[in-house]
């Protein structure tokens, strides 16, 4: 255990000043500061929009549309990559894998740092949609702050899907980049996944894709008389094949003949 | 019998089956040595190393460090061994403390090493200046700090002076002898140019083609220098001279005006120069021709 933690704190340290690491902060508040600036621009609706009793329901599932089709599976793709890129960009995983450490140790090690920097990025991301709930306020004298109970359950619940629907993508995507030395290879993988999910979405057994599952999660967030969605338990198959891919990626990992 | 650091026994690999990259490597590294592992470019050096390095899957023969088996001491035996591979494995958007910093959570050495081997390479000085802006002989010296950050027993260095110019190689000559002589460390380093190692190693391995070739001390490699040079006759009348070299029972080829002999002793030599000069050959001059170093290497690998 003190191996894996030792690891981990190398790993983590690795991610100083990288664009994965930007990308978390950058990627956190882009969406509560275009929901700020909406509510600057509309500022007359917002007297009548802070009374209502699902205020933060509807403040949160706002927040997620853009994120949840688009920008969270194209971040964890670009997170992924860029993850193990800096071992193939710096050239040093001859280095690492010369350390006096077991190979599954530095495998679970790295996808744990994707996995933090996951909850990172939720936990900002989280703290934007607060304060872009909040700030508006100073926008407009006659809106009141909400009478609502902030929802903190429903907030932990749904992010907490939210996280669970990703995981797949974290997985397949840290497969294919740790196989590929060329960035545009798990980027091109990732890209043709997400859109393949755009189509898919709208197809009755859509849920076979695993790239589709934040964006379903949010029609049942909305409760979508468009999209029902399915009848499965998207998380558990979300878990499933986060299961299954990382199993693969492992032995990949373990059995490449060449560690350079 | 000799200490030996590292041994491999019958070392084979090859990326496929008709395509052998090393056959039968039997290195020998003594305890304590500068190793010159020498061969051309893509003789099999950073193959070897690679593999005794753990790097590339084991598949034939074995390999010893420190006495035990690499396979099943994959890790004890990294923590006692430094590396650097080809080219340096620098994080470029960290500083050189923040690279050190990071291997010495996962060595578990005492912080204050990051500055002793930092001071041991002279790059104290660097502070907030990430590694992408270091000149390349500065990276180069960070790898071997990076290399000795675990106080190894072994250091093993794949062309440690490639892009370096003549200052940054001396500079890391010098280096690396004060790092065998002051700690005790084994080396091994290798290289495709034996002048540029010629006055760092104390023992060398030639490798061509995924052989190895020769394997001794710098002494013995010396001593095959000797063996090959050859003994110059100067004389008045060569035709005569080499019937009389023959009838000595004795081999001669004339060349360019002069008679060309293999090495021999110095009776012999006195002996030949007798008869000459007993048979109204006029000798004008006895020289001996020494091969160097760099012809002995590329006559080596040329005989593969």
């Amino acid at each position: 255990m003190n191996e894996f933690i030792r690891s981990l704190q190398s790993e983590w340290m690795k991610t100083r000043r990288t664009a994965a690491s930007w990308l978390v902060v950058i990627g956190a508040f882009f969406i509560p500061l275009i929901m700020i600036v909406i509510s600057a621009v509309k500022a007359d609706k917002l007297p009548a929009r802070y009374q209502s009793p699902v205020f933060w329901q509807n403040h949160f599932a706002n927040s997620w549309q853009i994120m949840a089709f688009l920008l969270l599976p194209m971040g964890v793709i670009l997170a992924t990559s860029l993850i193990t890129q800096i071992e193939y960009r710096n050239n040093t995983w001859k280095q690492l894998h010369a350390t006096p450490q077991r190979f599954s140790v530095i495998f679970f090690a790295k996808l744990t740092v994707i996995i933090l920097m996951m909850l990172q990025f939720f936990l900002l991301f989280n703290l934007g949609i607060y304060f872009s709930g909040i700030i508006p306020l100073l926008f407009s004298k006659a809106a009141q702050y909400p009478p609502q109970v902030f929802p903190v359950a429903f907030f932990l619940k749904t992010n907490l899907y939210f996280f669970i629907d990703c995981l797949p993508i974290i997985a397949l995507q840290y497969l294919v980049s740790l196989q590929f030395k060329n960035f545009m290879v798990p980027l091109g993988t990732g890209i043709a996944l997400l859109v393949a999910a755009t189509f898919a979405i709208q197809w009755k057994y859509g849920y076979i894709v695993p790239y589709t599952y934040a964006a379903l999660n949010y029609f049942q967030l909305r409760s979508s008389a468009v999209q029902p969605g399915p009848a499965v338990n998207i998380h558990l198959l979300a878990v499933g094949y986060f299961a299954l891919f990382i199993i693969t990626s492992f032995i990949f990992y373990i059995n490449k003949k060449d560690k350079c | 019998m000799a200490n030996y650091c590292l041994q491999t026994q019958a070392l084979s690999y090859s990326f496929s089956p008709d395509h052998p990259i090393l056959n039968n490597i039997n290195l020998q590294v003594e305890e304590g040595s500068i190793y010159g592992f020498l061969g051309p470019n893509g003789a099999g050096k950073t193959t070897t190393l690679r593999l005794v390095l753990g790097l590339l899957k084991h598949q034939q023969g074995s390999i010893t460090i420190f006495g035990k088996s690499l396979i099943e001491n994959r890790r004890e035996i990294l923590s006692k061994t430094g590396a650097l591979i080809e080219s340096p494995s620098l994080y470029n958007h960290l500083t050189a403390i923040e690279n050190l910093s990071l291997l010495q959570k996962i060595y578990q050495c005492p912080k204050e090493r990051v500055k002793q081997v930092l001071e041991l390479v002279s790059l104290t000085e660097t502070g907030n200046k990430k590694v992408s802006q270091f000149s390349l002989g500065m990276k180069q010296r960070l790898s071997i700090a990076v290399a000795m950050l675990n106080s190894p027993s072994l250091l093993i260095l794949d062309e440690p002076t490639n892009g370096l110019d003549p200052n940054g190689i001396i500079e890391m000559r010098e280096l690396l002898k004060h790092i065998n002589r002051q700690q005790g460390v084994t080396i091994i380093v290798s290289s495709h140019l034996l002048s540029e190692i010629e006055k760092l190693v104390t023992h060398v391995g030639v490798i061509n083609k995924g052989s190895l070739l020769f394997q001794g001390t710098l002494a013995e490699l010396h001593d095959r220098q000797v063996q090959q040079s050859m003994l110059v006759f100067e004389t008045g009348n060569d035709v005569t001279a080499l019937r009389i070299i023959r009838d000595l029972g004795l081999e001669a080829t004339a060349e360019n005006g002069k008679l060309l002999m293999r090495m021999m002793d110095k009776e012999k030599i006195a002996l030949v120069n007798e008869q000459l000069v007993k048979n109204a050959v006029p000798v004008y001059a006895i020289n001996m021709h020494k091969n160097d170093l760099e012809t002995i290497f590329i006559n080596l690998t040329n005989k593969v």
